[in-house]
């Protein structure tokens, strides 16, 4: 089964579109069904093979024009006209109102061009039905600018009618058309006033509402959400981690993968790609204290930003730790490398020992190193090729698991819309205030990241675990699967929450937690492969083995 | 009948390429279901079967556009089109009247044609044709959505032309760095040509600087039936006729064709001697039927020892301008692009 870059079958709009395996990169859609680009640039769309007809019938119009005038005023203001853009059945729906007499010297014409006589058939509908390609993005436009009341008779729900909008809005901000966007906004604004937006679809769509705003009056450049203070982000991350499961989740599952891994090794070394507050770690030290035969010495490196106010906030969560692991006995040691983005940080900053079994674990953190610029290599590459040469003995992996990174903006608005009502709902089953407000506003700032910002600015760049497994595998890892102590952990987490929502699900050795049917988390785990990758895959391949 | 309608849609189809023949036929067929015996005009249809783009703030060929409304009284809108600055993806909405940054850079107001009935700024042969002028000329083009006959009548093309002239020449953000003066270039095509002339009076009395018209086979007439509109009547594309339907749309009721609006230099126009109007370029097409009174405009403005160039394009029909794809097209934006850029 092959994945389609679903930004380049928005542009095509292809009705047909077949899903053979080995297809060339699709072409325009122009080139594709031979229309003539000129005549498209005008606003119709006429193949070039046809452009002689279309030609034969306009003079054959002309013709029965000129030769029944009092028809013709009849034609102006009885005839109902359908979609101009398709020349030759507009011009043949015209033709079709005159009466074909046998006289009529129009039934034999002679094309110009050949010196042949064509005689007048009965046109098709199948040519014409082919002519109608789906439109494509600008002539919906100007569907849109015609009928500028989007609510239909059938749309009682506000809530339905608040998603449309958006749908709508997202849709001209992809387009350019800033004022029609605008004018969207500011119906949204008013149907948001009758829409309940403590919870639901008005809730979620107030964010969304704010992060267009946000977008089209302030730019993709991020601004004041990117800048949000170290400080103010862990705070937010820590409400969302006791609102919800889904970190918690995502510590549970790497510890119990990292346990195993480190097996019968006295020197472990673990490398986190985000400490935080180092909330994984205190139940990792206390598994390892209890294991048989002994805790190992046990090394953690916390990489987390640098802390503003001269505090040293990565030694203070490593003092945390180290008194935590002296009072059950095991030898720690703890080192902080303060880095503002990942792709900063160099292997030789972790000092890591030849003779230690290392941990690398990466908490929602790889999608920010995927870049924004085709052209160069992004981050992740370097990243994902010195933690090869570390040789850790595991990486976990946990990312969410959404398409939040590709390029066509409708698409990853459409995307983000689907996933973030999805984790809503789900925190609407959380009574616990005030995490559940900030929690939120944790939320918020992921999405206002997703559709406000582009470029360096945007660092949600979500993946789905099946683009992971290429890259991975690309860059020389090979999946470790999680078994069966990993899904127990999980599932009895999710006893502690009352809500019946949450699911786990193992897949293929990976592990997802999610909201009814829709997982939202995906975690895994790897190893380097000890000979060399073969090639670093082409980032728009998307095939599943 | 139908057989010497025969021999001229055989002679316009040896001239033009075929899709261009294809596409000004069809305007033809419409335009023709459009005007009513009575002088009234089908103005929904018309609505209807315009193809027409919308603005986009996203660079496309290196130009982006954002429609303004320039008049809230009358509704006038505009289209700015401005060049993209390297390779930002998308401004924001305060980027778009962002000062111009060079020394020089001329504005291009763009009038598009349609007898003054047809059209809009936001038809798709005039956004692609304001787009390729913002290439060729590395100007900023404002493409005025002036009111149409025959609802809206003699002067109304002109006042909304005007007040777009002062709009664009008030803007701060488009004052060239050299002398913090806008350049402005007056342009259009067909019924725009016409009323490119017009502003271009009422700018010069009114002491605004305009640094040239550009006239694309101007649309102007007269009583009198010239040599060229006998002969070339209903050849290619266009009838007589039907440009007497056109006047007699957009003229003031009880006036006839040598109103000075249509006969600027006719037995009811004036003289331009003494005054300093614009330099000019006009392009008049050989095969349009209204060349004599096109060229009669530019001996009235020699006469009066105004600077014009003329670009008479022998083989040319009317509309050769709206598709890229003959030889026509290209030598006159070559000479509008010269034209403009002899300023610096």
């Amino acid at each position: 089964m092959v994945l389609y870059d679903s930004a380049t079958l928005a542009g095509s709009s292809s009705g047909s579109s077949s899903s053979s395996s080995s297809k060339p990169p699709p072409l325009q859609p122009e080139q594709r069904q031979d229309i003539d680009g000129h005549l498209a640039g005008a606003g119709y769309k006429v193949r070039s093979s046809e452009l002689r007809k279309v030609a034969q019938r306009l003079e054959r119009l002309e013709t029965a024009m000129v030769n029944s005038p009092a028809d013709l005023s009849q034609l102006a203001s009885d005839t109902i006209h359908y979609n101009p853009s398709d020349l030759a059945s507009w011009v043949d729906s015209l033709l079709s109102e005159f009466p074909l007499t046998p006289t009529c010297p129009a039934e034999f014409v002679t094309d110009p061009v050949t010196n042949q006589t064509v005689v007048n058939d009965a046109w098709t509908t199948t040519e014409t039905n082919m002519l109608l390609v789906p439109q494509n993005v600008s002539y919906e436009q100007q569907n849109l600018n015609n009928q500028l009341t989007v609510v239909t008779a059938m749309e009682e729900d506000s809530g339905i009618r608040l998603v449309h909008m958006l749908m709508t809005c997202a849709e001209c901000v992809q387009c350019g058309d800033f004022s029609l966007a605008t004018s969207f906004l500011e119906d949204m604004q008013g149907l948001l006033t009758r829409v309940n937006t403590v919870c639901g679809i008005g809730k979620v769509a107030g964010h969304f509402i704010d992060a267009l705003s946000r977008r089209i009056f302030q730019g993709i450049g991020g601004g004041s959400i990117n800048g949000g203070s170290a400080y103010e982000n862990e705070i937010l991350y820590h409400h969302f981690y006791e609102a919800c499961p889904y970190l918690k989740f995502a510590h549970f599952t790497a510890n119990q993968a990292i346990l195993e891994a480190f097996d019968g090794h006295d020197c472990v070394h673990v490398v986190d790609f985000n400490l935080m507050h180092g909330l994984q770690w205190p139940a990792l030290i206390q598994a390892l204290a209890l294991r048989p035969g002994g805790p190992p010495l046990l090394r953690l490196t916390g990489i987390g930003p640098p802390s503003p106010d001269g505090r040293d906030s990565l030694r203070e969560v490593g003092l945390r730790l180290a008194e935590l692991a002296r009072s059950v006995n095991v030898r720690f040691a703890f080192r902080g490398v303060a880095a503002s983005r990942l792709e900063d940080v160099k292997p030789w900053m972790l000092q890591v020992n030849p003779k230690e079994s290392v941990a690398v674990n990466s908490i929602m953190q790889l999608h920010r190193l995927l870049g924004s610029d085709p052209n160069r290599n992004a981050p992740i590459e370097t990243v994902l090729n010195w933690i090869r040469s570390l040789n850790p003995k595991i990486m976990t992996v946990v990312e969410q698991e959404a398409n939040h990174n590709q390029p066509g903006f409708l698409y990853r608005f459409t995307e983000a819309l689907h996933y973030y009502s999805t984790m809503f709902d789900s925190l609407e089953a959380c009574t616990v205030q005030p995490n559940k407000a900030l929690a939120e506003i944790y939320i918020q700032r992921e999405i206002t990241n997703v559709v406000s910002c582009e470029g360096s600015a945007r660092v949600e760049r979500h993946e789905p675990l099946a683009k992971w497994r290429i890259r991975l595998t690309g860059a020389g890892f090979r999946p470790l699967h999680l078994g069966s102590n990993a899904y127990k952990q999980a599932s009895m987490l999710l006893t502690l929450f009352s809500a019946e929502g949450y699911s786990v699900e193992e897949n293929d050795g990976y592990l997802t937690l999610g909201w009814h049917s829709r997982p939202l988390i995906a975690a895994s785990a790897w190893q380097a492969v000890s000979d060399a990758p073969s090639e670093f895959p082409v980032p728009d391949t998307h095939r599943l083995s | 009948m139908s057989a010497s309608n025969e021999i001229n849609l055989n002679e316009s189809k040896m001239v033009v390429p075929l899709n261009t023949w294809v596409l000004i036929s069809s305007f033809k067929l419409a335009y023709n279901l459009l005007r009513r015996p009575d002088g009234t005009f089908n103005r929904h249809l018309a609505e209807f079967l315009d193809r027409r783009v919308p603005a986009n703030v996203n660079p496309v060929g290196g130009v982006f556009s954002f429609d303004v409304l320039i008049d809230r009284a009358t509704g006038l809108l505009s289209r700015v089109y401005r060049p993209a600055i390297g390779e930002e993806p998308q401004p924001n909405f305060f980027d778009l009247e962002r000062p111009v940054t060079a020394e020089v850079v001329p504005v291009i107001i763009f009038f598009h044609g349609g007898s003054f009935a047809h059209s809009s700024a936001n038809s798709a042969i005039y956004d692609h044709l304001c787009r390729i002028l913002v290439g060729t000329c590395k100007a900023v083009v404002v493409s005025v959505n002036y009111r149409r006959a025959p609802e809206n009548r003699y002067p109304c093309a002109y006042d909304d032309g005007w007040t777009a002239l002062k709009w664009v020449n008030s803007r701060s953000w488009l004052k060239s760095r050299k002398d913090s003066k806008v350049h402005v270039y007056l342009a259009g095509d067909s019924s725009g040509g016409n009323i490119a002339h017009h502003v271009a009076l009422r700018a010069v009395e009114s002491g605004i600087d305009i640094l040239g018209n550009i006239l694309l086979n101007p649309m102007f007439g007269g009583q009198e039936r010239t040599e060229s509109e006998k002969r070339l009547d209903g050849k290619y594309f266009v009838t007589l006729r039907d440009r007497d339907w056109y006047w007699k749309a957009f003229l003031p009721d009880g006036t006839d064709r040598d109103h000075p609006a249509c006969n600027p230099f006719g037995p009811k126009g004036r003289s331009l001697e003494g005054i300093q109007f614009p330099k000019s370029l006009v392009v008049v097409a050989g095969l349009d039927l209204i060349q004599d009174w096109q060229l009669a405009y530019v001996e009235g403005l020699k006469k009066a020892d105004q600077e014009v160039k003329l670009l008479y394009m022998e083989q040319a029909t009317i509309g050769f301008y709206l598709l890229p794809n003959n030889d026509h097209f290209h030598v006159v934006m070559d000479e509008i692009s010269k034209f403009v850029s002899s300023d610096c």
